[in-house]
């Protein structure tokens, strides 16, 4: 079962090594929660925009459009979306019994990610 | 070629059953560089405290008995190299019983409670052979040191109602065992197996070289799929 699987470790300096298992957990939690979070705020931003009932709160929040145009703000919400997608299709793959190594999966996907970030910091300066 | 070096080493020190509260103990170590974290508890312990606790028995890594954290992670302290600065506490989320050592009550309770022993042959059945990648298979599987480094190391344990991978593997053990005929799928449900985050730590960390987790995805591939007759 396990042979099968190549095993980052060095038992000699187990301490010593980030376990990518609690990095790869960490930042698919938090990118979720990003990914929530950005929708809630862009629904409730959208509306204030919109709907005209809301224009006297509009009318106090001039940096509402441009929080929500700035390219670092895109290209951290289109990494999280990619790595969420991914990271979660990886794990549903693995329940089906794909055996995936773990680390290398992890880097994987998150220079995937990385490049919808890269994508959207590019296409900010023309690229 | 070894260096002198001196050690920081920070460790929690208690003794529940006599009401002292957990604190840390400083010391300061010389040794060299290739000492390992064991070696520096025994020097502590022959030198600067002898009243401390803590355990071990074959010092090369084959009996999981001197499991402790160092910096936070799980490690055997006879393998993991020593550290400049290094915090030592013992195996969470077990009971003290003191300073380093741990009760594993718990742990044996819930070994025999899953009754892991395959279903003898019956006296008149006719004993089949095990293929040899199954034996090699289940020999790999049952060199699990049940020192509870992968329990110690995994989230799932920490926040929610999860046996833990080390119960997960032995009972992929047995339901890789073609004598065995227990629900061993049931027992995992039962022991959390959803519960478990996928995140591998518990196979980054388990100092046999087995995989805990893959035996949980195996499980779960079970679920979904079904499992191929013995």
């Amino acid at each position: 079962m396990s042979a099968v699987l190549p095993l980052p470790r060095n038992t000699t300096r187990q301490a010593d090594t980030y376990i990518t298992g609690y990095v790869a957990r960490t930042l698919n939690r938090a990118c979720g929660m990003i990914v929530v979070a950005f929708v809630l705020v862009h629904v409730v931003a959208e509306a204030i925009l919109r709907v005209p009932a809301l224009a006297p709160v509009n009318a106090g929040l001039p940096w509402l459009p441009v929080v929500q145009n700035q390219a670092w703000v895109h290209a951290i919400l289109y990494f999280c979306i990619a790595f969420h997608t991914l990271y979660g299709l990886k794990l549903l793959a693995g329940d089906v019994g794909l055996r995936v190594p773990a680390r290398a999966s992890f880097l994987v996907i998150v220079g995937i990610a990385g490049l919808f970030a890269l994508r959207e910091l590019l296409r900010y300066v023309g690229l | 070629m070894t260096d002198a070096v001196t050690m920081e080493v920070k460790i929690l020190r208690s003794s529940p059953s006599e009401g002292v509260p957990s604190a840390y103990q400083h010391f300061t170590v010389q040794g060299t560089d290739n000492m390992r974290v064991l070696d520096v508890i025994r020097s502590i312990y022959e030198n600067q405290a002898g009243d401390l606790a803590y355990q071990f028995a074959c010092r090369i890594g084959r009996c999981g008995t001197c499991a402790m954290r160092v910096n936070g992670v799980p490690v055997l302290a006879c393998q993991e190299r020593c550290k400049l600065q290094m915090r030592i506490d013992p195996l969470s989320p077990f009971p003290v019983v003191r300073d380093l050592v741990v009760d594993r009550t718990e742990v044996e309770t819930r070994y025999a409670q899953m009754a892991l022993t395959p279903a003898g042959p019956q006296s008149n059945a006719r004993v089949r052979p095990i293929a040899p990648a199954v034996a090699e298979e289940l020999c790999h599987l049952d060199s699990c040191l049940a020192c509870m480094v992968c329990v110690s190391g995994c989230p799932a344990v920490e926040e929610h109602a999860f046996d833990g991978p080390a119960f997960m593997l032995k009972l992929r053990h047995m339901q890789e065992h073609p004598a065995d005929n227990g629900d061993r799928l049931g027992q995992a449900l039962d022991g959390g197996l959803l519960e478990c985050f996928a995140c591998d730590a518990c196979t980054q960390l388990c100092p046999a070289d087995l995989s805990p987790a893959q035996a949980i995805r195996d499980f779960r591939r079970d679920m979904i799929i079904g499992s191929k007759p013995k």
